[in-house]
């Protein structure tokens, strides 16, 4: 039987005096496409954000590929991981932000090669092959030498995805990465996305207010509301028969926001 | 009456002298803004206790006094300097620690989201701020690091007080020789204005080629 490969246990997170994870639970399998719903402020951001290291938890632990992500083990005790640790777990997962996150001073080719050639220590020029290649994958290798300042915005986001490609991520954390696209934009990162879905064996965790997409991609579907779940499963039966009042309050708005499902 | 080419000698002697301080003062200003401004960031309680003792220090006295300590005191405790040591000594602490603090908000200017963009690369801290951080932090500074160092050639008048023959000291010299007043300190008026003035221009060729591209046209 295949272990899990993110595994959630018990996580609660809190700003001050307000809970934004409560007693989180829930584990993914290898390949697995998640998509992670839910009214805003339900949390969605600071799960994928915890996962990235971007955030630490006040309790619960959380163990990715068979290990702990903020402990380590010394001498049978879990002790708080240290920065070396940290950075080998990093090494794991990925991440495209809602506002792309490029460097503004570097090239497109630059955003690309950089982080392999600084963390990996992969040569220039196989960095750069390599680069060209996800470049072209995401259909922006006619951009290679262009700064992300002349790009458009969904152009921004599919070069922010192939730089987190670069890294060879086992598991890739998008946040709502259309949402700040025009919406004839959107579409053309969607496209991307589905590729990714279809053509790779990698994990994927996906927050997304695209209802339709997150139909048609994920292997399943969280509902989040406060800081819980308060109803998973496949999107076949959250979209089309939500049992949790929340979900079908949630489900009801979007659709008379103009939505399709 | 008087040799009035020799005093041009004398004054352009003079300016050697204060292109001279100015250029070593800002060489040493430079690499101690980054490390006390770079400091202040610092994960460690002690370095930024000891950046912040350094930056409060230089900026909280006189220009004067830390002259007169680097050229009269030290000595004393065994460090014999020579006046131009001791003028770039203290000209570059001085101003390292107003520069000190540019490095610190330039760096501190640049969003949080590219230093969540160097976490989520795996670039470690010092990898994200010496190729996505400062780089950016970089452009922000030129403009103040070009204040910083017009001060610096304008507070390099204190080093006559320590008999370095400077721009100003030369001044005095032809003064005293001359009887004239307006003549000698017109002309170094002109001087000190036309460095104050290549600093400028230098610091906005700086900026100028280091924000190309930024805007979205790649020159
Ligand atoms: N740094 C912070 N300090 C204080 N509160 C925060 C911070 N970050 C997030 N929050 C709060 O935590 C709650 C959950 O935020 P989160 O971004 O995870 O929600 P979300 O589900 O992603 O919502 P949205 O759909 O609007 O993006 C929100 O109410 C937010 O205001
Ligand atoms: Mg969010």
């Amino acid at each position: 039987m295949t272990e899990p490969i993110i595994h959630i246990d018990h996580v609660t997170k809190s700003y001050g005096s307000f809970t934004v994870l409560k007693d989180l639970c829930f584990s993914v399998m290898p390949g697995e496409k998640l998509a992670l719903i839910g009214p805003s402020g339900s949390g969605k951001t600071t799960i994928l954000r915890t996962l990235m290291t971007l955030e630490r938890i006040d309790s619960g632990v959380i163990r990715v590929d068979g290990d702990y992500l903020f402990h380590m083990e010394r001498n049978g005790r879990l002790v708080p991981a240290d920065e070396a640790h940290l950075h080998r777990m990093r090494a794991k997962i990925g991440m495209v932000f809602q506002l792309f996150n490029l460097f503004p001073h570097k090239t497109v080719l630059e955003n690309v090669t950089l982080a392999p050639m600084l963390t990996k220590g992969v040569r220039k020029a196989d960095a750069q092959r390599r680069a060209m290649e996800l470049l072209e994958m995401v259909g922006m290798a006619g951009k290679a030498n262009s700064m992300p300042a002349a790009l458009s915005g969904g152009q921004k986001q599919r070069v922010a995805i192939a730089r987190a490609l670069a890294l060879q991520p086992r598991i890739m954390l998008f946040d709502e990465v259309t949402s700040a696209l025009d919406p004839e934009l959107v579409e053309e990162v969607l496209n991307v996305m589905r590729m990714l879905g279809t053509q790779t064996d990698m994990t994927m965790l996906l927050v997304t207010h695209e209802m339709s997409f997150a139909h048609d991609f994920a292997d399943r579907v969280l509902f989040f509301d406060r800081g819980r779940i308060v109803e998973e499963g496949p999107p076949g039966d959250i979209f089309t028969n939500p049992r949790n009042e929340r979900t079908q309050t949630f489900l009801k708005k979007i659709i008379a926001a103009g939505q399709r499902i | 009456m008087g040799d009035w080419s020799g005093y041009i000698g004398l004054m352009l002697d003079g300016a050697r002298v204060t292109v001279e301080l100015t250029v070593l003062g800002c060489a040493l200003a430079l690499p101690v803004a980054f490390a006390a401004g770079l400091g202040r960031l610092s994960r460690f309680w002690a370095v930024r206790a000891l950046a912040l003792a350094y930056i409060e220090f230089f900026r909280g006295t006189s220009i004067f006094v830390q002259l007169f300590w680097a050229y009269f005191v030290l000595p004393l405790i065994g460090f014999e300097l020579t006046p131009l040591q001791a003028g770039v000594l203290a000209l570059g602490l001085n101003v390292g620690a107003y520069g000190a603090e540019v490095v610190r908000s330039a760096v501190q200017s640049i969003g949080r989201e590219q230093h969540e963009a160097c976490v989520a690369l795996n670039l470690t801290r010092w990898q994200g701020l010496r190729h996505v951080l400062l780089p950016q932090a970089f452009v922000v500074m030129i403009p103040t690091f070009g204040n910083n160092a017009i001060e610096l050639l304008k507070a390099t008048s204190v080093v006559s007080l320590i008999s370095l023959t400077d721009l100003t000291f030369q001044a005095q010299v032809v003064r005293s020789q001359t009887g004239s007043t307006a003549i000698p300190f017109l002309t170094v008026l002109v001087i000190y204005f036309a460095l104050a003035s290549a600093i400028s221009f230098g610091m906005k060729t700086l900026e100028r080629r280091m924000t190309r591209g930024l805007d979205g046209i790649r020159h």
